[in-house]
């Protein structure tokens, strides 16, 4: 295992990051998120989240090779 | 037209409202930003035309880029991607009517980032190993003779039995390891958030807040840590505005 635990990868700062501004941060009830073609953007945030968390292990260890 | 709001500041007491925003903030698409501010909080915004904007990972990336220069500068609280108001009137009246929400979680943060800690496994190398040290006994058949007609539903009750045995295991040892974190980090830490085994590799997804100037401190501790732990994965991440430290849904 990797033994720096200060991530300096891109890859593993934009799915962090991604995640805290589309899923966290003051939330504004009501019609007012910005919508994709009908679709919540946050509801796209968190599915595109549930599959990228699972490649930030391998980002990491240099198993998967970023996008 | 409507009014993208970036975060909400505290302005210091006695420097009264901030009315501008330093020039080299710029918003997503390089609008402008600009300030809507109420006795000591103000609101950060910035003009979006809804029917023009597709949100994509540019303009995520973008808008987190302000609440980051902001936070060099000023307490905040950033607001979730999307949110938006009508209009100045309406985001003046949202920063009145939960003025004193805003206040009490500007205090929290003060002066303070978050840092977010993830914890991986090999899943299968960590399954055998707590089931090596935890010498897991059998069932035995009850009676010899019967031991042909029960084996298979004796192998499927050895084998939940095994199963619910290692799932007791993995939780003992990750509540052990969160134990671990949190003595460790009492001293620095302001607050936590943890959550155990979101998936199968993923052990511990934990986020801190802690004063800005104790980052080396925080990191060597988390370096300590990782050493003690070699099987397991650590991916601490941060300095980052306090996102996850935000208690607040707005009407």
């Amino acid at each position: 295992m990797n033994n720096n635990v200060i991530d300096q990868s891109k890859d593993i700062t934009i799915l962090e990051l991604l995640d805290r501004v589309l899923n966290k941060g003051v939330i504004l009830t009501g019609d007012i998120v910005i919508s994709v073609a009908d679709i919540d953007l946050v509801y796209l945030g968190v599915k595109l989240l549930l599959s990228s968390v699972e490649t930030m292990d391998q980002l990491k260890s240099g198993t998967k090779k970023a996008e | 037209m409507a009014m993208l709001i970036y975060a909400v500041l505290q302005t210091k007491p006695g420097s009264g409202n901030l009315n501008t925003i330093p020039e080299d903030i710029k918003g997503i698409r390089e609008e402008l930003v600009y300030a809507v501010p109420f006795k000591e909080i103000t609101a950060v915004v910035g003009n979006i035309n809804e029917t023009n904007v597709i949100p994509d990972k540019l303009d995520v990336i973008a808008y987190a880029g302000v609440i980051e220069k902001l936070l060099q500068k000023y307490t905040l609280l950033p607001m979730r991607f999307g949110s938006k108001m009508e209009s100045n009137e309406a985001i003046k009246n949202m920063l009145e009517n939960n003025y004193t929400e805003f206040q009490k979680n500007l205090q929290k943060v003060e002066n303070k980032v978050e840092f977010g800690l993830k914890i991986f496994c090999d899943a299968e190398k960590l399954k055998q190993d707590l089931l090596k040290k935890s010498e897991v006994k059998e069932v035995s058949p009850p009676h010899k003779s019967i031991e042909s007609k029960n084996s298979v539903f004796t192998d499927y009750i050895n084998k939940k039995l095994k199963e619910h045995r290692y799932e007791e295991m993995l939780l003992r040892y990750v509540e052990t390891v969160i134990t671990e974190i949190t003595d460790c980090l009492s001293s620095l830490s302001t607050d936590s958030r943890f959550t155990k085994m979101t998936s199968a590799k993923q052990l511990i997804d934990s986020v801190f807040l802690l004063e800005k100037e104790k980052d080396p401190l925080l990191i060597e501790n988390i370096q300590t840590l990782q050493k003690k732990h070699p099987g397991l994965n650590f991916i601490l991440t941060g300095p980052w505005p306090p996102y996850s430290f935000v208690e607040l849904t707005l009407k």
